[in-house]
């Protein structure tokens, strides 16, 4: 007993362990985005993450605020933090679609497998939590339907019990596996934005090499590896080269 | 007057008539036998100045002719060679006459009297001389003698010898102009062309055959087809000529450049008298019946005439300070526009009226720039145009009506019209905005049922007017740890193995409690038998006391006790029936299980028989004893 009292307090703790503070403060920036003062807006949401605090719809309301003070790196950043918290959700898609609509560097992007395209996006439908959550609750199912086919002396219910109690397992697996996935995209895809206004793509990890092609602030690039103070990077249409570090901010 | 001419005429004709008796007397269809004539006539006395015809007539078919050595005249034309030839037949007798004749157009230069030698042709290669003429010329005393009737020039040009008598018209008689009020105009501007017809003779009819095209230009026609047409008199180079406008145009040139207006080609029936001869030869006589007052022969003649072709050069508008909305409006104007009302309900119609007055390309203006407010329905505005047309172009207003309604209420605004145009006066663009109008639309009372009708046809795609992002999040929504992530994580473990470990406590338990449960049931299993066995012990003992009631309990107990123990049946469910199912799962044979509800029947039934009850209960205790034993050696 005592030990299921020490879990539903980390599980709460997971969601609600604030204080009255950040919530004001997230308040406060709401009604100064309202209002238009954007500069505002952008000063309360980052003492809020300052505090050690985070939520999708905290990144995205940043977003905004930066996209109204014409800002284009820093919403497309703060939107695509957002959209590694909650994948799939439909006002930041639109929104970093906007963004991404006003920067400069119009990039094509390579075509995907289709079955690849579809496990992704099925692996988006919920965020890595979420997924997690599923997967637990269909584990307790599973539990709860072995439990079934133990006690139960009629013979249909232990049917009952024993197909249901695989089935609720092989699910809860699948959405743990879908979970890890996700969660293995997000750590493994290190991501970042390109901040410099106008920035040229070099051959190699040093000034004098050769330039390659030119992106612009806003866009986003994959990181691939990285040797002092430079970054090599793929941008969306597979083109790959370096770029200092200083001029890009990681997702 | 043309007295002498027509004597000299007779005698042509005279000798004519000799040769066409000849002809007949002869019979024969050839004109052989038939004196061969040249014949030269003119007038005897002609004045200075005064423009006459000689002729030479010759009755056959002549080759070659050799005109006189003409001194003391002007040749004006000639010699003009004209053939008239007739064939007739008279009671049976075809007869046939040729007539060459060949004429000059001379004119009197100086005065005196001056002799015409011989002229000479050859037929059928005899040559033939004619006579000598002499003519006197005299001084132009003013119109007493020569011509005076019929006018001068032309009018003579055409007149032969022959028979025909109608008259003709020169060149001179009538003609027709075109003029332009302005040969250089700008674009836009407009210009007046007219058509003029010039004329000493009287007009019959006038049909324009073709009009000038006007290309490049937008026409407007100042008169009307059937107007009559205005006479003035007009005295040009001395003479007098009655004018008329036939055609009278305003051109507004449409590009600009050096544009070419084609001339106006009209046919037109002069009348002209026709000079019918006496033959009286008396000049008096004569004189007399060709007066005009006697006019009744009167020809109509036709003629063909054209006009000029103008040019104009059109100057382009210039491109410093053109306004954007300029639409081609040249001339100089005044712009008004009105609103009907300005509150309303919705579902009513509300005009705007523009006016546009003034001087100028006025229906070259089709429409204005007017912006609605959205959701209005409009309509294509209905123009009026009230054009006056003056001799110096085109004025008038023309009237744009606008007709809207809102469908919607709420509070809208029409955005000022501009009417830009180029002021000729000023020779600069002129800009003239209406005021903006404000409408106060409110809810009309007949909405429901009005937007009803309109409903089904009203539906339109939505018009995406921006783009923008979507707003903030404003609602309280939940903050996380940063970096925080459930997957993975303690509690995440713990949700999961906490339930695993208390599924298996639970699965521990749950196995251990039944096999204690199971372990009950063995036990009871096993010590059936030594409990029954027991029990039919101890009722042998009360058989010996003959203790009659006590010996059947025991019996009856050893027996069903035996049964519940050995197959888990519950006491309370203990039943012939329930023991029969129980002992038929063991697959107990059918006979031994018919033994045992006999001896279980028996039991109860011998308990309370009458008889011998030691006897009895001897029995009893066998059959028990048997069955059981039985029983148990089925089961194992």
């Amino acid at each position: 007993m005592k030990r299921l009292v020490l879990l539903i307090g980390i599980v709460f703790s997971a969601f609600g362990g604030y204080s009255a503070g950040e919530q004001e403060l997230v308040v406060r920036g709401n009604k100064a985005y309202s209002a238009g003062a954007y500069t505002d807006a952008v000063n309360s949401y980052k003492k809020v993450i300052a505090l050690g605090w985070e939520s999708p719809e905290l990144y995205y309301n940043l977003g905004n605020a930066f996209f109204k003070l014409n800002d284009l790196p820093n919403a497309v950043l703060w939107y695509e933090r957002a959209k590694r918290l909650a994948p799939g959700n439909e006002d930041i898609d639109y929104n970093l679609k906007v963004a991404n609509g006003k920067i400069a560097d119009k990039i094509e992007p390579l075509p995907e497998m289709f079955y690849k395209r579809w496990y992704f996006s099925l692996v988006q439908l919920f965020s890595v939590d979420g997924w997690a959550w599923i997967g637990v609750i269909f584990f307790l199912l599973a539990l709860c339907s072995a439990m079934v086919y133990f006690a139960a002396r009629v013979l249909i219910f232990r049917k009952i019990g024993f197909w249901s109690s695989l089935a609720t397992l092989a699910l809860a697996l699948f959405f743990f596996l879908f979970a890890w996935s996700g969660y293995r995209s997000i750590q493994s895809a290190r991501e970042a934005i390109v901040f410099t206004p106008t920035i040229t793509v070099k051959s190699s990890p040093d000034d004098k090499s050769t330039d390659l092609f030119v992106v612009h602030e806003g866009t986003k690039v994959r990181l691939l590896d990285n040797i002092s103070g430079w970054y090599e990077i793929r941008i969306a249409n597979g083109s790959v080269g370096w770029l200092p570090a200083s001029s890009l901010e990681q997702i | 007057m043309g007295g002498k001419y027509a004597i000299m005429n007779t005698g042509s004709r005279m000798l004519f008539f000799l040769s066409w008796i000849l002809l007949v007397l002869f019979s024969a269809g050839r004109v052989q036998g038939q004196e061969i004539q040249l014949t030269g006539s003119a007038r005897s006395t002609v004045a200075v100045g005064e423009t006459f015809t000689l002729t030479y007539t010759l009755n056959a078919q002549g080759a070659g002719f050799r005109g006189p050595n003409i001194q003391g005249f002007e040749v004006l034309s000639g010699p003009n060679t004209s053939t008239s030839s007739s064939i007739r037949s008279i009671n049976g007798r075809t007869s046939m006459t040729i007539t060459y004749t060949y004429t000059y157009l001379l004119q009197a230069t100086r005065e005196g009297s001056f002799d015409i030698p011989a002229a000479s042709v050859s037929v059928d290669r005899k040559t033939f001389t004619s006579n000598t003429l002499n003519i006197k010329v005299v001084k132009n005393a003013g119109g007493s003698s020569g011509a005076s009737g019929h006018g001068s020039g032309g009018t003579q040009g055409g007149r032969n010898a022959g028979e025909s008598g109608a008259g003709s018209i020169g060149a001179g008689d009538v003609y027709v102009k075109a003029f332009a009020s302005n040969a250089n105009p700008l674009q836009g501007e407009g210009i007046v062309v007219t058509y003029k017809i010039f004329t000493k003779v009287p007009i019959a009819q006038i049909n324009i055959s073709k009009l000038s095209s006007f290309s490049g230009f937008w026409s407007q026609n100042l008169m009307k087809e059937n107007d009559k047409l205005q006479q003035t008199t007009q005295v040009i180079n001395g003479e007098q000529y009655v004018v008329a406008d036939i055609r009278k145009i305003a051109l507004f040139p449409l590009k600009s450049g050096r544009l070419v207006i084609d001339p106006l080609e009209l046919e037109c029936i002069a009348q002209v008298r026709k000079q019918t001869r006496t033959r009286t030869g008396d000049p008096f006589f004569d004189d007399f019946f060709n007066d005009s007052f006697f006019s009744s022969n009167i020809a109509n003649v036709e003629k063909n005439l054209k006009s000029n072709p103008l040019v104009i050069t059109v100057q382009p508008l210039p491109e410093s300070g053109k306004p954007l909305d300029f639409s081609g409006a040249v001339g100089s104007f005044t712009f008004q526009s009105e609103l009907d009302k300005t509150r309303l309900k919705s579902n009513e119609a509300v005009n705007l009226k523009c006016t546009i007055t003034g001087q100028g390309n006025l229906q070259l203006i089709d429409k204005l720039g007017v912006t609605f407010p959205p959701d209005f329905e409009t309509y294509d505005p209905k123009v009026t145009s009230d054009i006056k047309t003056t001799a110096t172009g085109v004025s008038g207003t023309q009237t744009f009506e606008y007709l809207m309604i809102p469908r919607k209420p709420g509070q809208f605004t029409i955005k000022p019209i501009n009417f830009t145009y180029f002021d000729i006066g000023k020779k600069r663009y002129v800009t003239i905005s209406s005021p903006a109008y404000n409408l106060t639309v409110e809810k009309g009372t007949g909405d429901g049922t009005a937007m009803v009708t309109y409903s089904g046809s009203g539906k339109e795609d939505i018009q995406y007017i921006g783009s923008d992002i979507r707003h903030i999040k404003d609602k309280r929504f939940p903050l996380s740890v940063k970096g925080y992530r459930f997957f993975g994580s303690t509690a995440f473990w713990l949700l999961l193995a906490i339930p695993l470990l208390l599924f298996i406590v639970f699965l521990l338990l749950w196995r251990k409690l039944a096999a204690r449960r199971s372990d009950a049931q063995l036990m009871k299993n096993l010590k059936a038998t030594k409990i029954a066995k027991k029990r039919l012990a101890k009722a042998d003992q009360y058989r010996k006391a003959s203790d009659q009631e006590a010996f059947y309990v025991e019996i009856s107990q050893a027996l069903w006790g035996y049964l519940s123990d050995k197959f888990s049946i519950p006491v309370a469910e203990l039943s012939i029936d329930s023991v029969q199912e129980a002992l038929q799962k063991k697959d107990v044979k059918e006979a031994i299980i018919h033994q045992f509800i006999d001896t279980l029947n028996n039991t109860e039934f011998t308990r309370f028989a009458p008889g011998e009850k030691n006897v009895n209960m001897e029995r009893i205790y066998n059959e028990a004893l048997e069955i059981i034993s039985k029983i148990e050696r089925e089961l194992k």
